[in-house]
Protein backbone atom coordinates (compact mmCIF):
# COMPACT_ATOMS: atom_id res chain seq x y z
CA UNK A 1 0.00 0.00 0.00
CA UNK A 2 2.88 2.41 -0.19
CA UNK A 3 1.87 3.69 -3.64
CA UNK A 4 2.85 7.79 -2.37
CA UNK A 5 6.01 6.88 -3.46
CA UNK A 6 7.46 10.22 -5.52
CA UNK A 7 9.46 8.74 -8.44
CA UNK A 8 12.56 11.26 -9.52
CA UNK A 9 11.50 12.39 -12.58
CA UNK A 10 14.34 10.94 -14.64
CA UNK A 11 13.59 11.34 -18.52
CA UNK A 12 13.81 8.10 -20.09
CA UNK A 13 16.22 7.22 -22.39
CA UNK A 14 14.47 5.98 -26.11
CA UNK A 15 16.23 2.97 -26.05
CA UNK A 16 14.38 -0.27 -26.22
CA UNK A 17 15.76 -2.94 -24.18
CA UNK A 18 15.42 -6.28 -24.01
CA UNK A 19 13.05 -7.12 -21.21
CA UNK A 20 13.46 -10.13 -19.05
CA UNK A 21 11.68 -13.42 -20.62
CA UNK A 22 9.88 -16.01 -18.41
CA UNK A 23 10.10 -19.91 -19.73
CA UNK A 24 7.82 -19.14 -22.28
CA UNK A 25 10.08 -16.92 -24.50
CA UNK A 26 7.36 -13.48 -23.63
CA UNK A 27 7.75 -10.53 -22.02
CA UNK A 28 6.97 -10.25 -18.50
CA UNK A 29 4.21 -7.39 -17.60
CA UNK A 30 3.11 -9.18 -14.51
CA UNK A 31 3.12 -6.60 -12.03
CA UNK A 32 1.02 -3.94 -10.79
CA UNK A 33 0.90 -0.71 -12.86
CA UNK A 34 0.39 3.08 -12.93
CA UNK A 35 -0.79 4.87 -16.39
CA UNK A 36 -0.24 8.20 -14.54
CA UNK A 37 0.65 10.80 -16.42
CA UNK A 38 2.02 14.77 -16.38
CA UNK A 39 1.11 14.56 -19.98
CA UNK A 40 -2.08 15.47 -21.68
CA UNK A 41 -3.44 13.65 -24.29
CA UNK A 42 -3.58 16.41 -26.69
CA UNK A 43 -0.80 18.64 -26.89
CA UNK A 44 -1.15 21.97 -26.14
CA UNK A 45 -1.80 24.91 -28.68
CA UNK A 46 1.36 26.90 -27.41
CA UNK A 47 3.77 23.65 -28.14
CA UNK A 48 2.34 23.35 -31.96
CA UNK A 49 4.87 21.59 -33.69
CA UNK A 50 6.99 20.37 -30.79
CA UNK A 51 6.91 16.87 -29.72
CA UNK A 52 9.55 16.29 -27.00
CA UNK A 53 10.52 18.54 -24.45
CA UNK A 54 14.69 18.55 -23.10
CA UNK A 55 15.10 17.15 -20.02
CA UNK A 56 15.09 20.81 -18.26
CA UNK A 57 11.62 21.65 -19.93
CA UNK A 58 10.00 17.66 -19.01
CA UNK A 59 11.58 18.67 -15.38
CA UNK A 60 9.98 21.90 -15.29
CA UNK A 61 6.83 20.93 -16.84
CA UNK A 62 6.66 17.85 -14.03
CA UNK A 63 7.15 20.00 -11.06
CA UNK A 64 4.31 22.61 -12.63
CA UNK A 65 1.38 19.76 -13.29
CA UNK A 66 2.42 18.23 -10.08
CA UNK A 67 1.90 20.72 -8.37
CA UNK A 68 -1.56 21.10 -8.89
CA UNK A 69 -4.53 19.34 -7.29
CA UNK A 70 -6.52 16.93 -9.87
CA UNK A 71 -9.44 19.26 -10.35
CA UNK A 72 -7.00 22.21 -11.05
CA UNK A 73 -5.12 19.72 -13.51
CA UNK A 74 -8.56 18.92 -15.22
CA UNK A 75 -10.05 22.45 -15.04
CA UNK A 76 -13.06 21.55 -13.17
CA UNK A 77 -14.69 22.49 -9.73
CA UNK A 78 -13.77 20.48 -6.70
CA UNK A 79 -16.16 18.90 -5.31
CA UNK A 80 -16.46 19.56 -1.28
CA UNK A 81 -16.59 15.25 -0.40
CA UNK A 82 -13.78 14.78 -2.00
CA UNK A 83 -10.16 15.17 -0.34
CA UNK A 84 -7.78 14.20 -3.07
CA UNK A 85 -5.13 14.72 -0.45
CA UNK A 86 -5.88 12.55 2.21
CA UNK A 87 -6.84 9.79 0.29
CA UNK A 88 -3.80 10.01 -1.93
CA UNK A 89 -5.51 11.04 -4.99
CA UNK A 90 -3.28 13.76 -6.27
CA UNK A 91 -0.57 13.51 -8.45
CA UNK A 92 1.72 14.45 -6.66
CA UNK A 93 1.36 11.54 -4.34
CA UNK A 94 1.52 8.75 -7.03
CA UNK A 95 4.61 7.26 -8.78
CA UNK A 96 4.53 9.09 -12.21
CA UNK A 97 6.63 6.94 -15.48
CA UNK A 98 8.92 10.09 -16.55
CA UNK A 99 8.81 10.59 -20.30
CA UNK A 100 10.04 13.52 -22.91
CA UNK A 101 6.48 13.60 -24.73
CA UNK A 102 4.49 17.03 -24.32
CA UNK A 103 1.09 15.35 -25.46
CA UNK A 104 0.25 11.29 -25.25
CA UNK A 105 -0.97 11.68 -28.84
CA UNK A 106 2.11 10.95 -31.06
CA UNK A 107 3.77 13.17 -34.19
CA UNK A 108 3.82 16.74 -35.30
CA UNK A 109 0.66 17.21 -34.84
CA UNK A 110 -0.34 16.01 -31.22
CA UNK A 111 -3.97 16.17 -31.72
CA UNK A 112 -7.14 13.92 -32.11
CA UNK A 113 -7.89 14.17 -35.97
CA UNK A 114 -11.14 16.22 -36.49
CA UNK A 115 -14.24 14.46 -36.94
CA UNK A 116 -15.66 13.14 -40.47
CA UNK A 117 -19.19 15.08 -40.86
CA UNK A 118 -20.82 12.21 -40.06
CA UNK A 119 -18.87 12.09 -37.20
CA UNK A 120 -19.88 15.91 -36.48
CA UNK A 121 -23.65 15.49 -36.84
CA UNK A 122 -23.88 12.10 -34.43
CA UNK A 123 -22.08 14.01 -32.26
CA UNK A 124 -24.73 17.02 -32.08
CA UNK A 125 -27.82 14.77 -32.55
CA UNK A 126 -26.10 12.97 -29.16
CA UNK A 127 -25.81 16.07 -27.20
CA UNK A 128 -29.34 17.57 -28.41
CA UNK A 129 -30.91 14.30 -27.52
CA UNK A 130 -29.80 14.66 -23.76
CA UNK A 131 -30.16 18.44 -23.30
CA UNK A 132 -32.45 19.52 -20.67
CA UNK A 133 -33.02 15.34 -20.00
CA UNK A 134 -29.76 14.96 -18.30
CA UNK A 135 -31.40 14.22 -14.82
CA UNK A 136 -34.35 12.19 -16.45
CA UNK A 137 -33.40 8.81 -15.54
CA UNK A 138 -30.09 6.76 -14.81
CA UNK A 139 -29.72 6.44 -18.56
CA UNK A 140 -29.14 9.26 -19.13
CA UNK A 141 -26.21 10.00 -16.57
CA UNK A 142 -22.56 8.62 -17.68
CA UNK A 143 -21.51 5.29 -17.86
CA UNK A 144 -19.10 5.37 -14.74
CA UNK A 145 -21.58 7.55 -12.72
CA UNK A 146 -24.28 4.29 -13.10
CA UNK A 147 -20.33 2.04 -12.27
CA UNK A 148 -20.70 0.09 -16.03
CA UNK A 149 -17.49 1.40 -17.55
CA UNK A 150 -15.00 4.18 -16.33
CA UNK A 151 -14.32 6.48 -18.82
CA UNK A 152 -10.71 6.06 -19.38
CA UNK A 153 -9.97 2.32 -18.21
CA UNK A 154 -10.19 1.05 -21.35
CA UNK A 155 -9.37 -0.17 -24.08
CA UNK A 156 -7.46 2.09 -25.14
CA UNK A 157 -6.65 2.86 -21.47
CA UNK A 158 -5.60 6.16 -20.38
CA UNK A 159 -4.37 8.28 -17.74
CA UNK A 160 -7.35 8.90 -15.70
CA UNK A 161 -7.61 11.83 -12.98
CA UNK A 162 -6.74 9.71 -10.10
CA UNK A 163 -6.43 6.17 -9.06
CA UNK A 164 -4.78 4.91 -12.78
CA UNK A 165 -3.95 1.23 -11.14
CA UNK A 166 -4.01 -2.00 -13.16
CA UNK A 167 -2.31 -5.55 -12.98
CA UNK A 168 -1.18 -7.44 -15.24
CA UNK A 169 -1.01 -11.32 -14.90
CA UNK A 170 0.14 -13.72 -18.02
CA UNK A 171 -1.41 -17.12 -17.89
CA UNK A 172 -0.70 -19.97 -20.43
CA UNK A 173 -2.11 -18.25 -23.64
CA UNK A 174 -3.23 -15.49 -21.93
CA UNK A 175 -2.76 -11.80 -20.46
CA UNK A 176 -5.44 -10.75 -17.78
CA UNK A 177 -5.53 -7.09 -16.95
CA UNK A 178 -7.33 -5.89 -14.24
CA UNK A 179 -8.52 -2.36 -14.16
CA UNK A 180 -9.34 -1.19 -10.87
CA UNK A 181 -11.64 1.61 -11.80
CA UNK A 182 -14.08 0.67 -11.70
CA UNK A 183 -13.19 -2.94 -11.19
CA UNK A 184 -12.72 -5.00 -15.05
CA UNK A 185 -10.94 -7.40 -15.93
CA UNK A 186 -9.74 -7.87 -19.68
CA UNK A 187 -8.36 -11.41 -20.71
CA UNK A 188 -6.57 -11.53 -23.47
CA UNK A 189 -6.06 -14.90 -25.88
CA UNK A 190 -2.80 -15.45 -27.32
CA UNK A 191 -3.49 -18.89 -28.93
CA UNK A 192 -4.21 -17.04 -32.50
CA UNK A 193 -8.31 -17.67 -32.26
CA UNK A 194 -10.45 -15.41 -34.31
CA UNK A 195 -12.97 -12.54 -32.79
CA UNK A 196 -16.08 -13.38 -32.00
CA UNK A 197 -18.40 -12.98 -34.43
CA UNK A 198 -19.89 -9.38 -35.07
CA UNK A 199 -23.22 -9.66 -33.14
CA UNK A 200 -21.73 -9.91 -30.14
CA UNK A 201 -20.74 -6.87 -28.85
CA UNK A 202 -19.23 -5.84 -25.67
CA UNK A 203 -18.54 -2.78 -23.63
CA UNK A 204 -14.86 -3.57 -23.47
CA UNK A 205 -14.64 -4.99 -27.00
CA UNK A 206 -13.06 -8.26 -27.79
CA UNK A 207 -9.53 -8.55 -27.79
CA UNK A 208 -6.74 -10.86 -29.38
CA UNK A 209 -3.58 -10.78 -28.68
CA UNK A 210 0.15 -11.80 -30.34
CA UNK A 211 3.69 -11.35 -30.06
CA UNK A 212 6.15 -9.72 -32.29
CA UNK A 213 9.57 -9.95 -30.89
CA UNK A 214 8.92 -8.94 -27.02
CA UNK A 215 6.53 -7.24 -27.86
CA UNK A 216 2.38 -7.89 -27.04
CA UNK A 217 0.58 -6.33 -29.50
CA UNK A 218 -3.19 -6.52 -28.76
CA UNK A 219 -6.05 -6.62 -31.50
CA UNK A 220 -9.59 -5.21 -30.05
CA UNK A 221 -12.54 -4.82 -32.10
CA UNK A 222 -16.83 -5.95 -31.30
CA UNK A 223 -17.16 -2.70 -29.35
CA UNK A 224 -20.66 -1.78 -28.39
CA UNK A 225 -21.97 1.76 -29.81
CA UNK A 226 -23.24 2.61 -26.62
CA UNK A 227 -19.82 3.20 -24.86
CA UNK A 228 -18.29 5.92 -27.67
CA UNK A 229 -14.59 6.41 -27.06
CA UNK A 230 -14.61 10.29 -28.13
CA UNK A 231 -17.08 10.04 -30.31
CA UNK A 232 -16.02 6.65 -32.44
CA UNK A 233 -19.07 4.19 -33.33
CA UNK A 234 -18.65 0.34 -32.68
CA UNK A 235 -16.74 -0.09 -35.52
CA UNK A 236 -13.74 1.36 -33.38
CA UNK A 237 -10.43 -1.39 -34.34
CA UNK A 238 -8.12 -0.59 -31.90
CA UNK A 239 -4.56 -1.86 -32.03
CA UNK A 240 -2.13 -1.54 -28.48
CA UNK A 241 1.42 -2.70 -28.49
CA UNK A 242 2.85 -3.08 -24.94
CA UNK A 243 6.72 -2.96 -24.66
CA UNK A 244 8.91 -3.40 -21.45
CA UNK A 245 11.48 -1.10 -21.55
CA UNK A 246 13.04 -1.87 -18.21
CA UNK A 247 12.54 -3.50 -15.15
CA UNK A 248 9.62 -1.10 -14.01
CA UNK A 249 8.85 0.25 -17.23
CA UNK A 250 6.23 -0.51 -20.30
CA UNK A 251 5.49 1.60 -23.04
CA UNK A 252 1.77 1.27 -24.00
CA UNK A 253 0.69 2.69 -27.28
CA UNK A 254 -2.47 2.30 -28.72
CA UNK A 255 -4.10 3.64 -32.64
CA UNK A 256 -7.50 4.07 -32.62
CA UNK A 257 -9.21 3.56 -36.51
CA UNK A 258 -12.72 4.34 -36.99
CA UNK A 259 -13.36 5.67 -40.43
CA UNK A 260 -16.95 6.67 -39.51
CA UNK A 261 -15.72 9.02 -37.12
CA UNK A 262 -11.79 10.58 -37.67
CA UNK A 263 -10.55 11.51 -40.85
CA UNK A 264 -7.47 8.84 -40.14
CA UNK A 265 -6.29 7.04 -37.41
CA UNK A 266 -4.62 8.40 -34.41
CA UNK A 267 -1.69 6.72 -32.05
CA UNK A 268 -1.06 8.04 -28.71
CA UNK A 269 1.64 6.62 -26.15
CA UNK A 270 1.17 6.46 -22.22
CA UNK A 271 4.57 5.19 -20.26
CA UNK A 272 3.43 2.69 -17.30
CA UNK A 273 5.18 2.86 -14.18
CA UNK A 274 5.34 -0.27 -11.86
CA UNK A 275 3.60 0.54 -8.39
CA UNK A 276 3.53 -1.89 -5.17
CA UNK A 277 0.32 -3.11 -4.30
CA UNK A 278 -2.26 -4.44 -3.77
CA UNK A 279 -4.95 -3.58 -6.09
CA UNK A 280 -8.17 -2.61 -4.20
CA UNK A 281 -11.90 -3.67 -4.63
CA UNK A 282 -13.34 -0.89 -6.38
CA UNK A 283 -17.40 -1.83 -5.15
CA UNK A 284 -18.66 1.04 -7.22
CA UNK A 285 -22.76 -0.20 -7.85
CA UNK A 286 -22.68 -1.66 -4.48
CA UNK A 287 -22.24 2.04 -2.80
CA UNK A 288 -23.87 3.90 -5.20
CA UNK A 289 -25.85 6.37 -3.51
CA UNK A 290 -24.60 9.05 -5.89
CA UNK A 291 -26.82 7.97 -8.64
CA UNK A 292 -30.57 7.85 -6.53
CA UNK A 293 -29.49 11.44 -4.88
CA UNK A 294 -28.95 12.89 -8.21
CA UNK A 295 -32.23 11.55 -9.46
CA UNK A 296 -34.29 12.26 -6.30
CA UNK A 297 -32.57 15.51 -6.23
CA UNK A 298 -34.03 16.48 -9.79
CA UNK A 299 -37.49 15.15 -8.70
CA UNK A 300 -37.24 17.61 -5.58
CA UNK A 301 -36.67 20.23 -8.06
CA UNK A 302 -39.19 20.11 -10.06
CA UNK A 303 -41.82 19.81 -7.31
CA UNK A 304 -40.63 23.59 -6.34
CA UNK B 1 -6.99 -49.95 1.79
CA UNK B 2 -4.25 -49.32 -0.67
CA UNK B 3 -0.99 -47.49 0.40
CA UNK B 4 -1.27 -43.81 -0.76
CA UNK B 5 1.48 -44.57 -2.78
CA UNK B 6 -0.38 -46.92 -5.14
CA UNK B 7 -2.66 -44.34 -6.04
CA UNK B 8 -0.83 -41.63 -7.35
CA UNK B 9 0.46 -41.04 -11.11
CA UNK B 10 -0.53 -43.56 -14.10
CA UNK B 11 -1.29 -46.44 -11.83
CA UNK B 12 -4.57 -44.58 -10.31
CA UNK B 13 -5.85 -44.12 -13.77
CA UNK B 14 -5.58 -47.92 -14.20
CA UNK B 15 -7.02 -48.45 -10.74
CA UNK B 16 -10.13 -46.68 -12.06
CA UNK B 17 -10.03 -47.87 -15.12
CA UNK B 18 -10.73 -51.59 -13.79
CA UNK B 19 -13.79 -50.60 -11.73
CA UNK B 20 -11.88 -50.34 -8.07
CA UNK B 21 -13.42 -48.55 -5.57
CA UNK B 22 -11.66 -46.61 -3.63
CA UNK B 23 -12.79 -44.84 -0.46
CA UNK B 24 -10.79 -41.99 -0.76
CA UNK B 25 -10.12 -40.60 -4.96
CA UNK B 26 -6.89 -41.78 -5.78
CA UNK B 27 -4.17 -38.46 -6.48
CA UNK B 28 -4.58 -37.10 -10.02
CA UNK B 29 -1.31 -35.58 -10.99
CA UNK B 30 -2.40 -32.68 -13.14
CA UNK B 31 -0.06 -31.29 -15.90
CA UNK B 32 2.63 -28.62 -14.44
CA UNK B 33 3.30 -24.64 -14.82
CA UNK B 34 7.21 -23.75 -15.87
CA UNK B 35 7.60 -23.29 -12.11
CA UNK B 36 6.04 -27.12 -11.08
CA UNK B 37 3.27 -26.28 -9.89
CA UNK B 38 -0.39 -28.28 -10.80
CA UNK B 39 -1.69 -25.95 -14.01
CA UNK B 40 -5.05 -25.05 -12.90
CA UNK B 41 -5.02 -22.79 -15.95
CA UNK B 42 -9.00 -23.11 -17.59
CA UNK B 43 -12.15 -21.58 -17.50
CA UNK B 44 -13.98 -23.49 -14.96
CA UNK B 45 -17.76 -24.10 -13.97
CA UNK B 46 -19.66 -25.53 -11.46
CA UNK B 47 -23.10 -27.64 -12.69
CA UNK B 48 -25.38 -27.64 -10.02
CA UNK B 49 -28.51 -26.10 -8.36
CA UNK B 50 -26.08 -24.97 -5.38
CA UNK B 51 -26.99 -21.20 -6.16
CA UNK B 52 -30.56 -21.60 -5.83
CA UNK B 53 -30.08 -23.65 -2.62
CA UNK B 54 -26.83 -24.74 -1.28
CA UNK B 55 -28.87 -27.47 0.80
CA UNK B 56 -30.45 -30.44 -1.00
CA UNK B 57 -33.60 -29.58 -2.45
CA UNK B 58 -36.62 -30.16 -4.67
CA UNK B 59 -37.83 -28.37 -7.52
CA UNK B 60 -40.06 -25.27 -6.45
CA UNK B 61 -41.74 -22.43 -8.55
CA UNK B 62 -39.71 -19.00 -8.89
CA UNK B 63 -40.83 -15.95 -6.64
CA UNK B 64 -42.38 -14.31 -10.08
CA UNK B 65 -45.17 -16.29 -11.24
CA UNK B 66 -44.65 -14.41 -14.92
CA UNK B 67 -41.73 -16.32 -15.60
CA UNK B 68 -43.43 -19.50 -15.59
CA UNK B 69 -40.84 -22.01 -16.10
CA UNK B 70 -38.14 -20.27 -17.00
CA UNK B 71 -38.44 -18.97 -13.36
CA UNK B 72 -38.87 -22.14 -11.42
CA UNK B 73 -36.14 -23.35 -9.04
CA UNK B 74 -34.55 -26.36 -11.09
CA UNK B 75 -33.87 -29.39 -7.73
CA UNK B 76 -31.12 -30.13 -6.96
CA UNK B 77 -28.81 -32.82 -3.94
CA UNK B 78 -26.97 -30.22 -2.20
CA UNK B 79 -23.52 -29.12 -1.65
CA UNK B 80 -23.38 -29.64 1.99
CA UNK B 81 -21.61 -31.97 3.73
CA UNK B 82 -24.36 -34.06 5.92
CA UNK B 83 -26.93 -31.68 4.13
CA UNK B 84 -26.55 -29.75 7.59
CA UNK B 85 -25.70 -25.90 7.97
CA UNK B 86 -25.15 -25.80 12.08
CA UNK B 87 -26.78 -22.04 11.99
CA UNK B 88 -27.15 -20.29 15.75
CA UNK B 89 -31.12 -20.44 16.40
CA UNK B 90 -31.52 -16.74 15.88
CA UNK B 91 -29.17 -17.09 13.30
CA UNK B 92 -31.84 -19.75 11.85
CA UNK B 93 -34.17 -17.61 11.70
CA UNK B 94 -33.14 -15.10 9.91
CA UNK B 95 -32.15 -17.30 7.07
CA UNK B 96 -35.97 -18.49 6.76
CA UNK B 97 -36.30 -14.67 6.89
CA UNK B 98 -34.02 -13.67 3.95
CA UNK B 99 -35.78 -16.66 1.88
CA UNK B 100 -39.17 -15.55 2.28
CA UNK B 101 -38.20 -11.73 1.04
CA UNK B 102 -35.31 -13.11 -1.19
CA UNK B 103 -36.75 -10.80 -4.05
CA UNK B 104 -35.97 -7.97 -2.35
CA UNK B 105 -32.72 -9.11 -0.28
CA UNK B 106 -30.58 -11.15 -2.30
CA UNK B 107 -27.79 -9.04 -3.63
CA UNK B 108 -27.61 -10.90 -6.58
CA UNK B 109 -30.77 -9.35 -7.47
CA UNK B 110 -29.47 -6.10 -6.74
CA UNK B 111 -26.03 -7.30 -9.47
CA UNK B 112 -23.88 -6.97 -6.21
CA UNK B 113 -20.30 -8.49 -6.24
CA UNK B 114 -21.38 -12.15 -4.87
CA UNK B 115 -18.48 -13.03 -2.31
CA UNK B 116 -16.68 -16.30 -1.80
CA UNK B 117 -17.58 -19.35 -1.99
CA UNK B 118 -20.71 -17.89 -3.88
CA UNK B 119 -19.22 -16.88 -7.26
CA UNK B 120 -17.92 -20.14 -7.48
CA UNK B 121 -21.03 -21.87 -8.52
CA UNK B 122 -23.35 -19.19 -9.68
CA UNK B 123 -24.11 -20.06 -13.10
CA UNK B 124 -21.78 -18.14 -14.94
CA UNK B 125 -18.08 -19.30 -16.16
CA UNK B 126 -15.11 -18.59 -14.17
CA UNK B 127 -11.66 -18.26 -15.40
CA UNK B 128 -8.29 -19.12 -13.66
CA UNK B 129 -5.40 -17.30 -14.89
CA UNK B 130 -1.86 -18.72 -13.33
CA UNK B 131 1.49 -17.68 -13.46
CA UNK B 132 4.43 -18.94 -11.49
CA UNK B 133 3.81 -15.20 -9.45
CA UNK B 134 0.06 -14.75 -9.01
CA UNK B 135 -3.57 -16.92 -9.53
CA UNK B 136 -6.30 -14.53 -10.86
CA UNK B 137 -9.59 -15.67 -10.92
CA UNK B 138 -11.79 -13.60 -12.68
CA UNK B 139 -15.65 -14.48 -12.64
CA UNK B 140 -18.30 -13.65 -15.89
CA UNK B 141 -20.99 -12.92 -13.38
CA UNK B 142 -20.46 -8.77 -12.34
CA UNK B 143 -16.78 -8.67 -13.63
CA UNK B 144 -16.15 -9.43 -10.28
CA UNK B 145 -12.27 -10.72 -9.94
CA UNK B 146 -10.27 -11.75 -6.87
CA UNK B 147 -6.27 -11.83 -6.96
CA UNK B 148 -4.66 -14.31 -4.89
CA UNK B 149 -2.03 -13.52 -2.93
CA UNK B 150 0.88 -16.79 -3.47
CA UNK B 151 3.88 -14.75 -1.61
CA UNK B 152 3.83 -14.32 2.60
CA UNK B 153 0.21 -14.46 3.68
CA UNK B 154 -1.01 -10.61 4.22
CA UNK B 155 -3.69 -9.62 6.60
CA UNK B 156 -6.60 -8.26 4.71
CA UNK B 157 -6.33 -4.55 4.38
CA UNK B 158 -9.81 -3.70 4.51
CA UNK B 159 -13.12 -5.89 4.24
CA UNK B 160 -14.47 -6.04 0.82
CA UNK B 161 -17.11 -8.02 -1.21
CA UNK B 162 -15.00 -10.52 -2.62
CA UNK B 163 -12.43 -10.49 0.51
CA UNK B 164 -8.44 -11.10 0.85
CA UNK B 165 -7.06 -14.17 -0.59
CA UNK B 166 -4.06 -15.81 0.44
CA UNK B 167 -3.17 -19.13 -1.20
CA UNK B 168 -0.37 -22.04 -1.06
CA UNK B 169 0.23 -25.02 -2.47
CA UNK B 170 -0.21 -28.16 -0.66
CA UNK B 171 0.83 -30.66 -2.83
CA UNK B 172 -1.68 -31.14 -5.76
CA UNK B 173 -4.20 -28.93 -4.00
CA UNK B 174 -4.29 -25.24 -3.86
CA UNK B 175 -5.33 -23.81 -0.65
CA UNK B 176 -6.80 -20.33 -0.37
CA UNK B 177 -7.58 -18.69 2.73
CA UNK B 178 -10.41 -16.00 2.64
CA UNK B 179 -10.63 -13.52 4.77
CA UNK B 180 -11.48 -9.74 4.89
CA UNK B 181 -14.97 -10.49 3.93
CA UNK B 182 -17.87 -8.01 4.45
CA UNK B 183 -21.64 -9.21 5.69
CA UNK B 184 -23.51 -8.23 2.69
CA UNK B 185 -23.42 -11.44 0.88
CA UNK B 186 -24.86 -14.85 0.67
CA UNK B 187 -24.44 -17.71 -0.13
CA UNK B 188 -27.32 -18.67 -2.53
CA UNK B 189 -30.84 -17.45 -3.47
CA UNK B 190 -32.17 -19.28 -0.32
CA UNK B 191 -30.91 -16.42 1.95
CA UNK B 192 -28.56 -18.73 3.67
CA UNK B 193 -26.28 -16.41 4.70
CA UNK B 194 -22.68 -15.23 7.03
CA UNK B 195 -21.28 -12.17 8.89
CA UNK B 196 -18.41 -10.28 8.79
CA UNK B 197 -16.45 -12.81 10.79
CA UNK B 198 -16.57 -15.56 7.82
CA UNK B 199 -13.69 -17.38 7.50
CA UNK B 200 -13.09 -19.71 4.39
CA UNK B 201 -10.76 -22.05 3.42
CA UNK B 202 -11.03 -23.42 -0.47
CA UNK B 203 -9.11 -26.35 -1.81
CA UNK B 204 -8.82 -26.95 -5.46
CA UNK B 205 -8.24 -29.70 -6.82
CA UNK B 206 -7.54 -31.47 -10.11
CA UNK B 207 -9.13 -34.70 -10.17
CA UNK B 208 -8.52 -35.62 -14.00
CA UNK B 209 -7.56 -33.49 -16.91
CA UNK B 210 -10.94 -31.55 -17.19
CA UNK B 211 -12.42 -31.72 -13.64
CA UNK B 212 -11.43 -30.04 -10.09
CA UNK B 213 -12.65 -31.29 -7.02
CA UNK B 214 -13.80 -27.78 -4.79
CA UNK B 215 -14.31 -27.85 -1.54
CA UNK B 216 -14.56 -24.35 1.05
CA UNK B 217 -14.69 -25.15 4.67
CA UNK B 218 -16.90 -22.61 6.13
CA UNK B 219 -16.56 -21.01 9.94
CA UNK B 220 -18.01 -18.17 11.25
CA UNK B 221 -19.33 -18.41 14.80
CA UNK B 222 -21.32 -14.99 14.49
CA UNK B 223 -23.71 -17.71 12.59
CA UNK B 224 -22.90 -21.12 13.19
CA UNK B 225 -22.32 -23.47 16.00
CA UNK B 226 -19.50 -25.22 14.28
CA UNK B 227 -17.18 -25.13 11.10
CA UNK B 228 -18.93 -26.85 8.18
CA UNK B 229 -18.15 -27.77 4.27
CA UNK B 230 -19.53 -27.40 0.70
CA UNK B 231 -18.03 -29.53 -1.84
CA UNK B 232 -18.73 -29.88 -5.82
CA UNK B 233 -16.71 -30.74 -8.59
CA UNK B 234 -15.95 -27.96 -11.19
CA UNK B 235 -16.34 -28.37 -14.91
CA UNK B 236 -13.50 -27.46 -17.84
CA UNK B 237 -15.28 -25.54 -20.72
CA UNK B 238 -14.24 -27.49 -23.09
CA UNK B 239 -15.84 -25.43 -26.50
CA UNK B 240 -13.64 -24.37 -28.99
CA UNK B 241 -12.40 -21.15 -28.72
CA UNK B 242 -14.34 -20.89 -25.18
CA UNK B 243 -14.26 -17.60 -23.66
CA UNK B 244 -15.57 -15.06 -20.82
CA UNK B 245 -17.99 -12.81 -22.01
CA UNK B 246 -19.28 -9.82 -20.43
CA UNK B 247 -22.17 -9.78 -18.00
CA UNK B 248 -21.84 -6.24 -16.60
CA UNK B 249 -25.74 -6.83 -15.15
CA UNK B 250 -25.75 -3.18 -13.53
CA UNK B 251 -27.79 -1.93 -16.64
CA UNK B 252 -30.55 -4.58 -16.29
CA UNK B 253 -30.96 -4.00 -12.53
CA UNK B 254 -31.13 0.62 -13.10
CA UNK B 255 -35.16 0.11 -13.92
CA UNK B 256 -35.87 -2.16 -10.61
CA UNK B 257 -33.42 0.07 -8.55
CA UNK B 258 -34.03 3.44 -9.75
CA UNK B 259 -37.01 3.27 -11.79
CA UNK B 260 -39.52 5.01 -9.49
CA UNK B 261 -36.56 8.13 -9.25
CA UNK B 262 -37.80 8.00 -13.33
CA UNK B 263 -38.83 11.59 -14.60
CA UNK B 264 -42.97 10.83 -14.83
CA UNK B 265 -44.08 11.67 -18.66
CA UNK B 266 -45.32 15.22 -18.59
CA UNK B 267 -43.63 16.99 -15.57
Amino acid sequence: MTRRRFAPLLPMAAVLICAPAPATGQSDFEGIWTSASVVPLERPAHLKGKEFYTKEEAAENAKRVLGMTSWERLGSQAPEHYNMSQYGLDLSQVKVAATLRTSLIVGPDGRVPPLTPEAQKRSAERAARNRGHQFDGPENRPLQERCIIYSTEGPPMQPSAYNSNLQIVQGTGYVAIVQEMIHSTRIIPTDGRPHLPPDICQWLGDSRGHWEGHTLVVDTTNFTDKAPFRGSTASLHLVERFTRVDDDTIIYEFTADDLATWTRPWTAQVTLARIDGPLFEFACHEGNLGIANTLKGARAAEKQ
Amino acid sequence: MLPVSCTRGAFAGVLFAAGISLAQPAIYKAPRTADGKPDLNGIWQALNTANWDIRGHAAAPGPLFQLGATGAIPPGLGVVEGDDIPYLPEAAAKQKENSANRLALDPEVKCYLPGVPRATYMPYPFQIVQSDKHILISYEYASAVRIVNMEAPKKAPIDSWMGWSNGHWDGETLVIDVTGLNDQTWFDRAGNFHSDALHVTERYTARSPDTLTYEALIEDPKVFSRPWKMSMILYRHLEPHAQLLEFKCVEFVEELMYGPLRKKPGK
